[in-house]
C-alpha cells in the first residue's frame, strides 16, 4: 500500500483540524461546513467512479436521490427506525448503481454520460408522478426524522462520516485496485489486454460509488429533514458535485474534499458582495477558468508549488508528489 | 513436445469479405513461428481472433489442447496467450513500473486489494527488456518508440503468458532497437517461450523463427522453414502483388 | 386526429432543435452540453429586440441566429479548440458554461419566466383540430430550415467536406480539407440553428433561465436514438419522440411526457448503441 510517515501525519492533522473546527468558528460557518462535508462525500463518490475509470457519470443525483428517498420514505411513511432505514437505503442505491452499470457494459465515452443524464431526468419525472402519496410528488417531503439537533452535533456527524469515507476510499484507491481502475480511464483495451476483467473492475467501481452516494444521500436527508425533487435531481447540483471533484483534482479522493470546501466557501464569501444571481455567474466562471487552466485540479497546483519550493531535483519537475514518493522508496 | 496453440479451419467473414479463409496451423510448445504475408493478408485479424477481440465465424482455437474459442480476452490471457499491438497502447499517466504492474496484477478484486505490488519483479522485468534504471519512473510520454515497444512486451510478459503473439514488433524502430528487441525475443525463446510473430521486416524476423507460415487473402499459401517459404512461388507472387 | 396534427407540429420543432446538436456531434464527435443554452440565448435575444425594442420579427429572428452563431464560434475558439481531443474535458467545460450562461440570463433578465408573444398570432382549424398559427409557423420554419440544411450538407462543397470530416477526420485532412475550418463552420451553423430553434421553442413554451435543459435532453435523445451522422435518422426519431410525447400527454398523463423519451434513450443505448440509423463506428 506504500504508506509513508507523512501520509499518517497529514491525515492526523486533517482529522485534528476537523475535530477542532467547532471550537474555532461561528455556528453559521459551521452550517456551511456541514454542507461542504456532504458535498465532499458526493464528490468522492463521483471520483471513485468517474475520476478513476473515465466513465463520466451525469447521473450521480440519481444515485444520491435513491438513497435519500428510500431512507426518507422508510422512516416517514413506514416508521422504520433510522438505523435500519439507512442501510436499506444504501442497499437500494447499490441496486440503482447496477442498473446504471448495465449500459456501461456496452457503451463508452460520451454515450455513457448521456445515458446517466437520462436516468437522472427519468427519476426526476417519475418521482413526481408515481405514488405521490409516498414520495410527496413535486413538493417533496418535510418533517423527516433528523439524526442530530443543532449545528455542532450536525457538524460532528457529517464530519466523521466524511472523514471515514475519505480515509477508507483513499486507502482502497492506494491499493493495486486503484491502479487498475485508473488504468481503465487511460486505456480500457490495454487493461483487458493485461488479462484483467474490466467488467468486474467497473462493476466494483460502480458499486463502491453507489455505496458512498447512498450513504451520503441517506445521512443528508436525515440532516436536512426535508427533500424536494427539483433541488435534488438538478443540473446545478450535478454541476456542483462534478466541479468539486474536478477542481480539487480528480482521481485523488483528497482533491474532491478540497474542491468541495473551496466551492462551498467561494459561494459563501461571494454572498456579501454579490447577493443575487451574478454570484453563480462569477462562481461558474472561476470554476471554468480554473478547470481550463489546470484540469488536474487544485491539488496539482499545490503539489507544483510544493515541488518548486522544496524539491530542487530536476527529475521531479513534472511528476506529482505521489510519484516522487515512490521514487524515494525505490532508491 | 506438446502443442501450444492450434488453429483449425478458422474462418472470419466481415459481411461479404473473407478475412480468414479456412486457416489451420499449430505451434508446438517452445517453438517460434513467423506469420507473414502482404499488406491486408489478414495477419492481424488472425491475432484478433486468437485473442478473442473478434469472434471467429467458424473454426476452433485451442490452447494446450483446450478450446478457448469462446472465452473472453482476459480469460484467454489468464490461460496463457497474450499479444502486443502494432501501435503500442501504454497507460499514459503511469510510470514504466506502474504500466508493468497492471500486467502483473491478479485478476481478482480481493487479491488486488490485499496483495502488495511485486516491486522487485517489476524492476527485474523492466530491466530484462532493456530499460535502464533511470527510465523506471518515466511516463510513456517521455519514451522513444523502441522503449514503448519494450514496455508493451514487458507488460505482456508480466501477465505470465507462455504463448506470445507479437504484431509488427519492429515497426518504427531504429536499427539498434531492432537488434535489442531481437536479442530479447531470442533469449525468451531459449527460455521456453512460444512465439507467433508478424513482421514486415523479414531480415529481422529470420533469426527469430523456427518456421514460417505465409498467408494471403486470409488463406495459408505456404508453410515450412524460412528459406523454403521465401522461395515458394506463391509467396513471391503474393508479395509482388501478382496473385 | 388531434394527436396526429399535434404530433406532426411538435416533431417538426423537435427536429429543428436536434439538428444543431447532431451536426456538432457528427462532425466534431463532441457533446456540446451547452447546446441548450443556444436556444435560451436565441429566445432571449429575440425577446429583447422584437418584444422590448420593437424590431421587426423577422429581423429579430435573424439577429437571434447571428448571436447564436457568434456564441458558437466563440465557444469553439475559446473552449473546444484549446481542449482538443479531450472529450471528457469538452463535455465538462460545456456543462459548466451552460450553468454560467444560465446565471448570466438570471443576472440580466431576472429569475422569473417570461412569455414570448406568438410570432404570428391567431388560431386556425385544421381537420377539426385547433392549431395556433404560431406553432404552425414554427413547424413550417423548421421544415424550411431542415430542407435547406439537407441540401447544404449533400450538395455544397462545404457540406461534403463536413461529411468527410465526420467520417474520418484524418482522412479528410489528408485530402486537403482543413478540419479546423470545418469545425469552425459547424459550430457557427450549430449556434445559429440552436438560437433559431430557441425562438420557436420559447414561443411554444416560455422563456426562463432553466429552459435549456429540456431541449438539451430532446436533442440528446434524437442523437442517441437516431445515431451519428444521419440527418434523416434524426428527422425520423424527432417524429417518434414528438408523437410519443403527444400520445402520452393525451392518453396517459401530462406529467409522463418525458418518461417515455428517457426510457427510449436508455433502451436504445443498451440494445443498439450505434443508434437506429447510425453507421457503425470504424475502428
Amino acid at each position: 500500500m506504500n504508506l509513508r510517515w507523512y501520509h499518517f501525519a497529514l491525515w492526523a492533522l486533517f482529522i485534528l483540524v476537523m475535530a477542532l473546527i467547532p471550537e474555532l468558528v461561528s455556528k453559521g460557518t459551521l452550517r456551511i461546513i456541514i454542507f461542504a462535508n456532504f458535498l465532499a462525500i458526493f464528490a468522492i463518490s463521483w471520483d471513485v467512479l468517474s475520476g478513476r475509470t473515465g466513465y463520466i457519470s451525469f447521473g450521480h443525483p440519481f444515485l444520491i436521490g435513491i438513497g435519500a428517498y428510500t431512507s426518507a420514505i422508510l422512516t416517514k411513511r413506514f416508521d422504520v427506525p433510522i438505523e435500519y432505514a439507512i442501510p436499506a437505503a444504501v442497499l437500494m442505491t447499490m441496486v440503482g448503481g447496477i442498473i446504471v452499470f448495465l449500459p456501461a457494459l456496452r457503451i463508452k465515452g460520451s454515450y455513457f454520460a448521456l445515458v446517466t443524464l437520462a436516468f437522472m431526468e427519468l427519476i426526476y419525472q417519475l418521482v413526481q408522478v408515481v405514488r405521490p402519496d409516498l414520495t410527496g410528488g413535486t413538493r417533496g417531503m418535510s418533517g423527516i426524522e433528523t439524526l442530530t439537533r443543532g449545528a455542532v452535533n450536525g457538524y460532528y456527524l457529517s464530519a466523521s462520516l466524511m472523514v471515514v469515507v475519505a480515509l477508507s476510499m483513499w486507502l482502497l484507491m492506494r491499493t493495486q485496485l486503484g491502479t487498475a481502475l485508473s488504468a481503465i480511464g487511460m486505456n480500457e483495451e490495454s487493461v483487458r489486454g493485461s488479462g484483467l476483467s474490466t467488467t468486474r473492475l467497473k462493476l466494483f467501481a460502480f458499486l463502491t460509488s453507489a455505496f458512498v452516494a447512498g450513504l451520503g444521500g441517506a445521512f443528508y436527508v436525515h440532516y436536512l429533514g426535508s427533500i424536494a425533487p427539483r433541488a435534488l435531481f438538478d443540473i446545478n447540483f450535478l454541476f456542483t458535485i462534478i466541479v468539486a471533484a474536478l477542481i480539487g483534482g480528480a482521481s485523488t479522493i483528497i482533491g474532491p474534499v478540497i474542491g468541495a470546501f473551496f466551492l462551498t466557501f467561494l459561494l459563501e464569501y461571494l454572498r456579501p458582495y454579490l447577493p443575487g444571481a451574478e454570484r453563480y455567474f462569477i462562481y461558474g466562471m472561476i470554476a471554468l477558468v480554473l478547470y481550463m487552466y489546470e484540469p488536474k485540479g487544485l491539488i496539482q497546483l499545490f503539489s507544483n508549488a510544493w515541488n518548486s519550493l522544496f524539491s530542487r531535483r530536476e527529475s521531479a519537475g513534472n511528476q506529482n508528489s505521489d510519484q516522487a514518493g515512490k521514487q524515494s522508496d525505490a532508491l | 513436445m506438446k502443442t501450444a496453440l492450434e488453429i483449425e479451419n478458422l474462418v472470419k467473414r466481415f459481411g461479404g469479405l473473407v478475412a480468414t479463409d479456412n486457416l489451420s496451423f499449430h505451434i508446438e510448445q517452445g517453438q517460434s513461428v513467423g506469420l507473414i504475408g502482404p499488406n491486408g493478408a489478414g495477419k492481424t485479424t488472425v491475432f484478433a481472433q486468437i485473442m478473442g477481440e473478434h469472434l471467429q465465424t467458424s473454426g476452433t482455437i485451442r490452447l494446450y489442447g483446450k478450446d478457448i474459442g469462446s472465452d473472453s480476452t482476459p480469460e484467454r490471457i489468464r490461460k496463457g496467450v497474450s499479444r502486443t499491438y502494432q501501435v503500442p497502447r501504454p497507460f499514459t499517466d503511469m510510470t514504466v513500473l506502474e504500466n508493468i504492474r497492471v500486467g502483473q496484477m491478479p485478476n481478482s478484486i480481493w487479491q488486488m486489494i490485499k496483495s502488495k505490488p511485486q516491486y522487485e519483479k517489476e524492476v527485474e522485468l523492466a530491466l530484462s527488456v532493456g530499460f535502464s534504471k533511470t527510465d523506471l519512473h518515466k511516463p510513456p510520454g517521455e519514451l522513444s518508440m523502441g522503449d514503448l515497444r519494450k514496455l508493451e512486451m514487458a507488460r505482456t510478459i508480466a501477465t505470465g503468458s507462455s504463448v506470445m503473439l507479437l504484431d509488427e514488433v519492429f515497426a518504427g524502430l531504429t536499427v539498434a532497437e531492432i537488434a535489442q528487441i531481437g536479442a530479447l525475443i531470442q533469449q525468451m525463446h531459449k527460455d521456453g517461450m512460444t512465439f507467433l510473430i508478424v513482421s514486415h521486416d523479414l531480415k529481422a524476423l529470420e533469426p527469430l523463427v523456427d518456421s514460417v507460415i505465409a498467408i494471403n487473402y486470409g488463406a495459408k499459401i505456404a508453410e515450412g522453414n524460412f528459406n523454403d517459404v521465401m522461395d515458394n512461388d506463391n509467396v513471391r507472387s503474393s508479395y509482388l502483388g501478382a496473385a | 386526429m388531434q394527436i396526429i396534427i399535434q404530433g406532426l407540429l411538435l416533431s417538426g420543432l423537435y427536429a429543428l432543435i436536434a439538428m444543431g446538436f447532431t451536426l456538432i456531434f457528427s462532425v466534431g464527435r463532441v457533446l456540446n452540453l451547452a447546446y441548450g443554452a443556444y436556444l435560451m440565448i436565441g429566445g432571449y435575444v429575440y425577446f429583447t429586440f422584437s418584444q422590448t425594442l420593437g424590431v421587426p420579427k423577422l429581423a429579430g429572428l435573424l439577429l437571434a441566429a447571428m448571436v447564436g452563431c457568434i456564441v458558437g464560434l466563440l465557444k469553439y475558439r475559446l473552449l473546444v479548440k484549446p481542449l482538443k481531443g479531450n472529450h471528457v474535458a469538452v463535455e465538462i467545460s460545456t456543462l459548466i458554461l451552460a450553468v454560467v450562461i444560465q446565471a448570466a440570463v438570471v443576472f440580466i433578465y431576472g429569475d422569473s419566466s417570461k412569455i414570448l408573444l406568438p410570432i404570428i398570432p391567431g388560431v386556425v382549424q385544421v381537420a377539426g383540430a385547433s392549431v395556433t398559427y404560431n406553432l404552425l409557423a414554427a413547424t413550417i420554419g423548421s421544415w424550411v430550415i431542415l430542407i435547406g440544411l439537407f441540401w447544404f450538407v449533400r450538395k455544397t462543397h462545404m457540406g461534403r467536406a463536413m461529411q468527410a470530416v465526420s467520417m474520418d477526420t484524418k482522412g479528410a485532412a489528408i485530402s486537403g480539407v482543413d478540419p479546423d475550418k470545418i469545425n469552425m463552420v459547424t459550430w457557427g451553423i450549430s449556434g445559429a440553428l440552436g438560437a433559431t430553434a430557441g425562438v420557436f421553442f420559447a414561443s411554444y413554451t416560455q422563456l426562463s433561465p432553466s429552459m435549456w435543459v429540456a431541449p438539451l435532453i430532446i436533442a440528446v435523445a434524437v442523437v442517441i436514438v437516431g445515431g451519428i451522422g444521419s440527418i434523416i435518422g434524426a428527422l425520423i426519431v424527432a417524429h417518434i419522440i414528438g408523437f410519443m410525447e403527444v400520445t402520452a400527454v393525451a392518453l396517459i398523463a401530462p406529467e409522463l411526457r418525458g418518461v417515455f423519451t428517457m426510457l427510449l434513450i436508455i433502451t436504445v443505448l443498451i440494445i443498439r448503441p450505434q443508434g437506429l440509423f447510425g453507421r457503425e463506428e470504424l475502428q
